[in-house]
């Protein structure tokens, strides 16, 4: 780019605050549409971002339960050589091992105050165990099945559990999640976008002078496209601004009012707010819609001589 | 500096704004073109500084073929043409001072050069104590020496007025005839169209004339003198 163009392209970035500064109300009706529209991406992505905390939450705790045959406590060895061969496995994070004392006891933590019921076994009842975690990519029943089949092949295995169904509800959740954020997401992109078409061909409309008069002395189809696409970025930075804000705000006001609903939904997680990453991302939706909507309205300016 | 050869210029619904018009206009000449309301004058400047295409025919203006340019490649062709208009087309909230120099913010000169032509040519045309003034605030003559600033602060080759002093009382209208007279005695080439007989008969320029989209008549300025107009070279 030579020192000319340079300057016809500050001249283009002037003419548009000049057009800013001109139609303040387009400038701030464009602005308030896409705050609304970007309030509501920001508030469903809020959502999600918490549901998904709670979902990876209970993924961690997902495991596979591989139950020794009862009555036979094994062997240190045998413990360490099991625990070995688990640990191989892809697809494994981790391998504990629970002896059959240990699993009584944590029956007993578990029953609380029922726990007098134990008092009367006359032997522990309850096998000793391993408990293998998965690595966080293995968390679906496509993958843990094969696995929980490969650890039952141990003579020593008498029986292995891993929450078939649970786990199934937890994949088509997550699934659930990911498309309805997708579909809606595209929705709300394509009704923003048209609704900052609409506005830029307000401003179109409201500059068709200035415009006839820039072809006439000779402007280029970029210089006078590109002030609008300033505009486009700036109403779209301003509204994703104003949108974080009001997001903040509803969120800093809502967490004492929704405190007993959040805690049922969410369990023990508190509720998080964006981090730097997330505002940048709702930054770069604003000014991609704004842009990208400006795109829209000023294609058949081209055709235009 | 202008050449067309058998143009037409067709509407949707078979009406002609031009009907095989051919002329050529030399570096440095001062041309009326006239004819009643109607009759294809704006049509063909329209023409000339590529905002129309010609259904059939071929222009030349300046070296580029007009009627083959790609929309990209107009932009370039304008910034050798300044244009005037009978509604002079300033923009009412802009100063005088803008007005005039968008057509360099345009060309990408230096803001200093910018400047000092424009307020060169705004003193030039008595326009300097009225720099920051905006059009609503001048007459119309002002506004119209605005308006002629601005299509010539780039010292374009050629100059094309459409009807320039169609909204100005006689006295303004020589005064304005009187700059664009100087910007061709500065050696720009000069297509004014008008159906004014005062002007006419003031200037004695070389005229065409025409009629339904048809040139019908090229009358040269040394056929002024000798010759009543009914014996002037007609064209069919």
């Amino acid at each position: 780019m030579d020192r000319e163009q340079l300057r016809r392209l500050a001249s283009a970035l002037r003419s548009g605050i000049r057009g800013i500064r001109a139609t303040p109300i387009i400038f701030t009706l464009s602005v308030s549409s896409m705050a609304a529209g970007l309030l509501l991406v920001g508030t469903y992505l809020l959502v999600v971002q918490n549901m998904q905390q709670v979902l990876v939450r209970f993924g961690n705790e997902l495991r596979i339960v591989a139950f020794l045959k009862p009555n036979a406590e094994p062997s240190p060895s045998v413990v360490v050589e099991l625990r070995s061969r688990f640990e191989a496995f892809d697809g494994v994070s981790r391998v504990q091992f629970v002896d059959s004392n240990q699993a009584l006891e944590r029956l007993r933590s578990d029953l609380g105050r029922e726990a007098g019921i134990l008092e009367g076994l006359e032997a522990n009842p309850l096998p000793a165990s391993f408990e293998i975690t998965l690595a966080a990519g293995t968390r679906s029943a496509s993958t843990i099945e094969p696995l929980a089949a490969r650890i039952a092949q141990s003579e020593e295995i008498d029986d292995v559990r891993w929450g078939e169904d649970w786990v199934n509800g937890y994949s088509r959740l997550l699934r659930a999640v990911v498309w309805l954020g997708a579909a809606l997401g595209a929705f709300l992109m394509l009704v923003l976008c048209t609704v900052v078409a609409g506005t830029v061909r307000l401003a179109l409309y409201a500059r068709t002078d200035e415009i006839q008069i820039q072809r006439l002395v000779g402007a280029s189809g970029l210089f006078v496209r590109l002030p609008f696409y300033l505009e486009g970025a700036l109403q779209g930075a301003v509204a994703a601004a104003v949108a974080v804000g009001l997001l903040y705000g509803l969120f800093q006001l809502g967490l004492p009012i929704l405190g007993d609903l959040l805690a049922f939904l969410l369990g023990n997680s508190a509720p998080s707010f964006f981090g730097a990453p997330q505002i940048a991302l709702l930054f770069l939706i604003g000014v991609g819609l704004g842009v990208g909507g400006s795109v829209l309205s000023l294609i058949r300016l081209e055709e235009t001589r | 500096m202008i050449q067309m050869y058998h143009v037409d210029m067709r509407y949707p619904g078979e009406t002609y704004g031009l009907r095989d018009v051919s002329l050529s206009v030399e570096r440095g000449e001062f041309v009326f073109l006239t004819g009643p309301s109607g009759a294809g004058k704006t049509t063909l400047l329209r023409l000339l500084f590529g905002a129309e295409h010609p259904s059939r025919g071929q222009i030349i203006v300046a070296g580029r073929n007009v009627s083959r340019l790609s929309s990209a490649s107009i932009p370039e062709l304008r910034r050798q043409i300044g244009v005037i208009f009978q509604d002079f087309k300033l923009l009412p909230e802009r100063t005088v001072f803008e007005n005039v120099c968008i057509t360099l913010e345009i060309a990408g000169l230096p803001r200093r050069e910018l400047r000092a032509r424009t307020w060169s040519m705004l003193r030039r045309l008595g326009l300097g104590d009225r720099l920051d003034n905006r059009p609503r605030a001048l007459s119309g003559g002002e506004q119209q020496r605005v308006a002629i600033a601005r299509a010539l602060v780039n010292d374009p080759p050629l100059l094309l007025a459409d009807e320039p002093t169609g909204n100005l009382d006689p006295d303004l209208a020589f005064d304005i005839m009187d700059i664009i007279a100087d910007a061709h005695a500065r050696g720009t080439t000069v297509i004014v169209a008008t159906h004014d007989p005062s002007l006419l008969e003031r200037y004695p320029h070389r005229r065409l004339v025409l009629e339904s989209g048809r040139l019908i008549l090229d009358r040269r300025p040394d056929t002024f003198s000798n010759a009543p107009p009914q014996t002037a070279r007609r064209l069919s």
